[in-house]
């Protein structure tokens, strides 16, 4: 590409930059969020879950306790949500 | 080697919720005022009902507690080793050839003596790695040597084949069994330590390989201890097993002739010195090897439950479980003997390793 057409290229490039908006609207950004926190507490409840069940298996009187300690992290999602309501 | 995500928090579970129906330290109490009929049946209310009424047309007294005791242990142990994925699994069978051991000795010294196989047999605890179509071909041999040649392709074929030459000469089963105890031993650190220079540090890895170190260094002590009593003139390097940190092969030979200054070296040892400080006082006044044993086995536990709560999702958990089993199949293995000899309940008590 020849040196002269440089500073052309740049002004095109400016201008692209102008029309669009950012990569991430507000609410994409939430929606994100909210997802990673799914992901997060997905994460947590899998430990959790194997260990309850293990407790369940040897001891069947574990089950409401062992439903209540899985499903704790599900809070996690629960306040990300408050996001979606904040943008 | 198993494939597969290892999964400890699952195994934890279980094993926590089964370590809390051991029984308890007051049971042991009752226990020991009670007679062989007794015992059986305080265990046939207990964890131990499946057993105790399989076997019980079979057998009677104090042979039926044992025979109960043996394979309830086994059982759990077999579920273990069911649960456990991944590197888990790897580490508890590493920990649980312990009873393949157990067995082969137990085997190789039926065919020593020609005992009929379905009674050697009985005496079996099928809780290890080896499968139970391997230990029925051992079963079935009838001379060492061929015993050996099944165990190819296993771990335990090459040291005992280099062993079996030594017995050739002697005619005694102590290097065959050294051989299988330091095989066992020396494969517990396998890839999780390459000298004493490149232990993990810190994390799990590194509790699990300081309690290993723990468990060698006191069998390592214990060897020792009851060469330096008895003053049998046995090299003490073929009693030595790699790994510890409690002692080197040549300061082990120094100290096996003179028996105080063993006593000191254990007692100073930074990382047990404390630990073991109450055991080293009785050890010292009572003389007492077998006290000082069960204080061993004692520490060893306590220093499992330690770290079973430093790490809660680790192994630590599953090999304090392990410890804790045992102890109580010895307890009440002890109990029931002491009651068939007529015993005191006093001196049973001392037999028992309490925390």
């Amino acid at each position: 590409m020849a040196i002269e057409n440089v500073p052309e290229l740049a002004e095109l490039a400016l201008q692209a930059e102008e029309m669009s908006g950012p990569t991430l609207e507000n609410e994409g950004a939430a929606a994100l969020a909210v997802g990673l926190a799914a992901l997060a507490a997905g994460y947590a409840e899998r430990g959790i879950g194997a260990a309850a069940v293990g407790a369940i298996a040897e001891d069947d009187d574990m089950f409401v306790p062992g439903l209540i300690m899985t499903v704790l992290p599900e809070t996690l999602v629960i306040l990300a949500l408050v996001v979606v309501f904040v943008v | 080697m198993s494939v597969g995500a290892s999964n400890p928090e699952y195994v934890n579970a279980r094993v926590r919720s089964r370590r809390a129906s051991l029984f308890a330290d007051e049971d042991y109490r009752k226990l020991i005022r009670m007679g062989p009929s007794g015992i059986a049946r305080f265990m046939e209310e207990s964890e131990y009902e499946r057993e105790i009424n399989e076997l019980g047309a079979r057998f009677s007294g104090v042979d039926l507690i044992e025979y109960a005791l043996n394979r309830n242990l086994a059982k759990h142990f077999h579920d273990l080793l069911d649960w456990s994925n991944g590197q888990l699994y790897d580490l508890i069978s590493r920990y649980l050839r312990k009873f393949d051991v157990w067995n082969l000795k137990t085997i190789i010294r039926g065919i020593y003596t020609e005992t009929d196989p379905e009674e050697i047999r009985t005496d079996l605890i099928m809780a290890g790695e080896l499968e139970e179509a391997t230990i029925d071909r051992v079963l079935e041999v009838d001379t060492i040597e061929d015993a050996i040649e099944v165990l190819n392709r296993t771990i335990y074929y090459e040291p005992l084949s280099d062993a079996y030459e030594e017995f050739e000469e002697t005619g005694a089963l102590v290097p065959l069994e050294n051989a299988l105890d330091r095989e066992f031993y020396e494969h517990l650190l396998d890839d999780l330590s390459r000298g004493p220079a490149a232990e993990p540090q810190e994390g799990p890895e590194a509790k699990y390989v300081e309690f290993l170190q723990a468990e060698i260094d006191f069998r390592n002590a214990r060897n020792a201890l009851r060469l330096a009593r008895s003053g049998a003139d046995l090299d003490p390097a073929s009693y030595y097993i790699e790994g510890g940190v409690l002692f080197d092969e040549s300061e082990l030979n120094r100290l096996v002739n003179d028996y105080d200054a063993l006593v000191d070296h254990i007692g100073e040892n930074k990382r047990y010195g404390k630990r073991l400080s109450g055991a080293m006082d009785r050890l010292r006044n009572a003389d007492s090897l077998i006290q000082f044993e069960h204080a061993l086995d004692a520490a060893l536990l306590e220093y499992a439950d330690t770290l079973s709560s430093i790490y809660p999702a680790s192994v630590s958990a599953v090999l304090s479980y392990i410890l804790a089993k045992e102890r109580e199949v010895e307890n009440i293995r002890a109990i029931a003997r002491g009651r068939e000899v007529g015993l005191e309940e006093s001196e049973i008590e001392e037999e028992l390793v309490i925390l």
